[in-house]
């Protein structure tokens, strides 16, 4: 059976459980029976006939091994982090995201690629309009808007793909001969991999998202696209150069940004980045390093977001100029915390030294200097911003007095779980290693990268200790390319809402005399059946949602959000049947 | 427990800090010694070339990064609600 279909039904039938009183064990149960699941998977299966095209739901190659096996992982560990989360519809959107990625994970062909692809959006853009705040619905519109764009570029990249060379699988395409067809499905991709020009939507929405949402978000949309990318385009110069840009772009905002959660998010696109160089280079020891970084990174990234996140749940707070001193009154959160930041800057015995390491041997191996000095440049910053700055703000620093106490025992166990991953994967380099895709023979304990580590991070240490005052936060935020559509989008309403407007109310009053009456009597009929024929089944869920839909109802005109949950209820039920098939 | 650890260090920081630039010191010896193999460019081959590289990497990019905030992207918090 799909690995998806597990989550799948858990989405669908969550409701019925959280009734039962089941909805933990449910949470619990879903990620480790996958988790277990995916090591006996054969290497192929669900191959389906649709309007004669060939869909295959299930290819399973060490490419594929290495990515399910983080992304369970992952799903498990958000989900102890989340348990405590009451609304059932966090979890459904958590739980239907992840089906969307690990059908991208395992799936062989294009159009089968589309639609998780397309699911994987739509479900994370709930993760972030469930926080409920306006800001959230407006930062989870632009995600939803930016990401269906993107799915757009993606699938008229397949359609010209196959009317090219009528074949929809899902393959390596060499880099000599791509046409613009590859291309766009390059773009398409790389969006998602938030590739510069094209990445403001993360560090936009991220810290918008709501706690648990974000933990899962850091993980997932990211790092498929980056095993995508390994899978269709290994070495394009193109992917080399931006990766090695992005790194820096990423860190240079996470240096100067106030917000906890958007400097984690910056943080994503820098180490990001590395993955998609390695990727860009080509070489066995490069990809490896892409699939060994982002295992390593979705780790200690969710750890760090889930220690922002305990911040924010416990004081409401993630801006660095109002916290501080906090060490206090969260030490647990705040080992945590560093544990993820000595991670990612590539301490020894931590992953990031052996999985970051990897992709700059890799650049240098293959003549790539500039390529390797960037990155290096880039691993500086990160030490500078995420493994210092970050928790000297939070806390260290000046005492904010901010009230705080430890976060709930589920929180703080999925942040050792993750810290114990970081540590293992560090002194116990071979377990990632054994599960990448080409045979490694990289050492990363070699006296001389220990002591180029010691020396970049001793000597970062040191600058930050000359310029902690020029750090000091501030209640700011940057521009960034979101600007281009953020205040195009008003320029373009303006021009708009006159003609349209025009039309719109003449249309109106049409509507309004012939329409109005026959809609009305429609709509108390479906009313009827909605609250006597399906609030019985699922009463507590659906009061839920009509809450949580009056607070988004203010905040908007359209009726997309009933477009979208008819549109996705269809898809998965049509995707439960042919999984289960 | 944690907290009581936490604040004996926070008592001792100067010991702390003279730990700091110890550790510094014994980073560049250990470059003296270490073994170098598959060196990739000039750089592998200068004593201490990665010490110099981080401080000047650190310093230069809170230089760049602050002052193009500075002078260019800060804004403030509610500049897209306006």
């Amino acid at each position: 059976m799909h690995p998806a279909t597990w989550f799948l039904m858990g989405a669908f039938f969550l409701p019925v459980f959280k009734r039962m009183g089941l909805m933990k064990v449910v949470l619990m149960a879903v990620p480790l029976i996958a988790f277990i699941q995916i090591q006996w998977l054969p290497q192929s299966f669900g191959q389906v006939s649709y309007l004669g095209f060939d869909l295959v739901f299930g290819r399973v190659d060490p490419l594929t091994r290495v990515f399910l096996h983080v992304f369970t992982l992952m799903a498990l560990i958000g989900c102890i982090y989340g348990l405590h989360v009451k609304e059932t519809g966090q979890h459904i959107a958590a739980f239907l995201y992840v089906a969307g990625s690990l059908g991208v994970t395992l799936c062989g062909d294009y159009l089968t690629l589309f639609i998780f692809w397309e699911l994987m959006a739509v479900a994370s853009t709930f993760l972030i309009w469930y926080r409920k705040k306006k800001r959230s619905v407006q930062a989870g519109y632009r995600y939803l808007l930016v990401h269906v764009a993107g799915g757009l570029i993606l699938l008229a990249g397949i359609f010209l793909r196959y009317k090219n060379v009528h074949d929809l699988s899902f393959i390596r395409i060499a880099a000599q001969g791509a046409s613009t067809a590859d291309y766009l499905i390059m773009i398409g991709f790389m969006l998602n991999a938030a590739v510069p020009p094209i990445h403001a939507w993360l560090p936009d929405a991220y810290p918008e998202a709501t706690v648990t949402g974000a933990v899962f978000m850091c993980a997932f949309t990211t790092k498929t696209a980056v095993y995508v990318l390994a899978r269709a385009f290994p070495g394009f110069e193109a992917l080399a150069i931006l990766g090695a840009v992005m790194t820096l772009y990423g860190v240079g905002y996470a240096v100067v940004e106030n917000d906890a959660r958007r400097i984690l998010a910056y943080h994503i696109v820098s180490q990001v980045g590395y993955m998609v160089c390695g990727v860009g280079i080509g070489t066995a020891m490069s990809v490896n390093g892409a699939c060994a970084h982002a295992y390593a990174h979705i780790i200690y990234k969710a750890l760090l977001f889930m220690g922002a996140g305990a911040v924010l749940e416990m004081t409401g707070k993630s801006k660095l100029n109002e916290l501080g001193g906090l060490y206090k009154r969260m030490p647990w959160a705040m080992i945590f915390t560093v544990i993820g930041g000595i991670s990612i800057s590539g301490f020894p015995l931590t992953s990031g030294f052996i999985s970051k390491s990897m992709i700059i041997a890799a650049a240098g191996e293959s003549h790539r200097t500039i390529l390797m000095l960037m990155m290096t440049l880039a691993s500086v910053g990160t030490f500078l911003s995420v493994g210092i700055k970050l928790p000297y703000f939070i806390w260290f620093g000046k005492d904010s007095g901010v009230p705080a106490k430890e976060a709930p025992w589920n929180m703080n166990l999925g942040m050792a779980v993750a810290a114990f991953m970081c540590f293992f994967m560090g002194v116990y380099p071979e377990y990632l290693y054994k599960m990448l895709p080409f045979p490694v023979s990289y050492h990363p304990y070699t006296a001389y990268h220990l002591s180029e580590t010691l020396q970049l991070m001793g000597f970062t240490g040191l600058g930050f200790y000359i310029m902690v005052k020029k750090l000091t936060p501030a209640p700011k935020m940057n521009l960034d390319l979101d600007w281009f559509y953020r205040k195009g989008a008003g320029v373009f309403m303006w021009i708009a809402s006159r003609p349209v407007d025009a039309v719109n109310n003449w249309a109106n009053q049409v509507y309004r005399t012939v329409g109005f009456r026959m809609t009305l009597a429609i709509a108390r009929a479906l009313s009827w059946f909605d609250w006597e024929g399906i609030d019985w089944v699922i009463d507590g869920s659906a009061r839920g949602v009509v809450k949580g839909g009056d607070k988004l109802r203010t905040l908007m005109t359209g009726k997309i959000q009933q477009y979208i949950g008819g549109a996705v209820a269809i898809t998965f039920i049509v995707l439960i049947l042919v999984l289960l098939v | 427990m944690m907290k009581r650890i936490l604040e004996v260090l926070n008592k001792h920081s100067q010991v702390l800090k003279r730990l700091f630039f110890a550790f510094l010191l014994v980073t560049v010896a250990y470059d003296f010694f270490a073994k170098r193999h598959g060196t990739h460019f000039f750089g592998d081959l200068i004593m201490g070339f990665w010490s110099v590289f981080g401080i000047l990497g650190c310093l230069g990019m809170i230089v760049v990064c602050k002052g193009l905030s500075h002078v260019w992207l800060e804004k403030e918090e509610d500049y897209y609600d306006k």
